[in-house]
């Protein structure tokens, strides 16, 4: 089972909230650190821990990184805590360790987990070859084999969890496509150090609409957007009312009432007085 | 760690695309006797499945490994039992995605 459908789904406002505050906590990769280093454009971020849903394909495909030979990048990204989703096959149980092969359909990968503790082997016990089983593991690879070493290794229970996980896995997909995309275009905007007055506003927030809490509201986005301009984001007091006013051309008033709301579904938190907000995203 | 033989997610549609090969779907079970089992796709065809003995009574959902024997019945090596309570759209929507879209994440 997936522990929490309202953790797992990465929509949950709460959940977003708590990844925001306790970093690569959550099941989505942390993207307010995805900022391209110029190694070859693989981000690294402190969400190297963070847990991927992968198919053993995307693991097939991922990228050994240059400068260390044990780190793997999968859509540019640092990857090194991994969950699949497979049968299990050809278990072999050892004193020290169990041995498999998990086969997601995909492709198929070795498997180790290491009988630790008493709960290691008991957990072990209760999967058998055939068995639908939920890997989270780290990546390794051992003279040029890859292999997961596994942390917990479940069985399913429901078997939509199996669909669940392929799903999650291409929704990550384009998640870290689309943060390592904006990410690029934030870059050359911040880069190009000219103001940004007016539309077109669109490129200018990478990390908004996957930030859990965007309504989806063209007036919200707006207001986003100018909290995540480079240019505002560095300020001690955060951005006031006044200013999201004349960037955007609307009333006090009108963005006012857009700013409450964005505080009220914690896309913003205010700081020295009622007038002056940040975004979460930014800390 | 091996790619080479995969079994890639079908419904009925798909399944046309992947004849001889090893594919995997869910089928609804509708009708079972003397090992051969009809089964309707989350797509609406109905595949006969072959080599599946002690297969679930209907309406249960079960998973089928094995070889794409013609474009509407398979060869089955391996059954899991779904349950009822799976979700046969969803599982839809996955097969189209994988083989066309986000194909290269899968095949």
């Amino acid at each position: 089972m997936y522990n929490g459908g309202d953790h797992y789904d990465g929509n949950g406002g709460g959940a977003a909230n708590a990844n925001t505050l306790f970093s690569g906590g959550g099941f989505m990769p942390s993207q307010t650190t995805n900022t391209p280093d110029g190694s070859g454009g693989i981000s690294k971020s402190r969400g190297a821990q963070t847990l991927l849903p992968l198919t053993v394909k995307q693991i097939m495909d991922a990228t050994q990184t240059n400068d260390d030979k044990s780190s793997f990048a999968v859509n540019g990204t640092e990857v090194s805590t991994v969950r699949l989703v497979g049968r299990m096959m050809n278990k072999i149980e050892r004193v020290t360790d169990v041995q498999f092969v998990l086969d997601d359909g995909t492709g198929r990968i070795e498997v180790n987990r290491w009988a630790n503790e008493t709960s290691d082997t008991t957990e072990m016990g209760l999967v058998k070859d055939g068995d639908y089983v939920i890997v989270n593991g780290g990546l390794k690879s051992f003279q040029g084999k890859r292999h997961i070493v596994a942390y917990s290794v479940r069985l399913v229970t429901n078997y939509n969890d199996i669909t669940h996980h392929f799903l999650y896995c291409i929704y990550v997909h384009l998640d870290l496509a689309k943060a390592k995309k904006s990410a690029t275009q934030t870059q050359v905007t911040a880069s190009a150090s000219t103001w940004n007055q007016g539309p077109p506003l669109n490129n200018q927030a990478p990390t908004l609409s996957a930030s859990g809490n965007a309504g989806g509201n063209e007036l919200s986005d707006m207001v986003m957007n100018v909290f995540h301009d480079p240019m505002l984001v560095n300020l001690e007091h955060g951005v006031s009312i006044q200013q999201v006013a004349s960037r955007l051309k609307i009333s006090d008033a009108l963005a006012r009432s857009t700013v409450t709301h964005l505080l009220d579904v914690g896309n913003l938190y205010p700081t020295i007085d009622d007038n002056h907000y940040k975004s979460t995203l930014n800390g | 760690m091996d790619t080479s033989a995969p079994s890639p997610f079908v419904n009925g549609e798909i399944l046309k695309m992947f004849l001889g090969r090893r594919v995997r779907t869910v089928v609804q079970v509708q009708h079972n006797e003397g090992g051969v089992l009809l089964g309707l796709s989350t797509d609406g065809h109905q595949l006969t499945i072959r080599g599946a003995p002690g297969a679930p009574e209907p309406p249960h959902y079960i998973e089928v490994i094995g070889i794409a024997d013609s474009s509407l019945s398979i060869r089955a090596e391996s059954c899991t039992d779904f349950g009822e309570n799976f979700d046969g759209v969803a599982f839809n929507g996955l097969c189209k995605l994988a083989n066309d879209k986000y194909k290269y994440m899968f095949l």
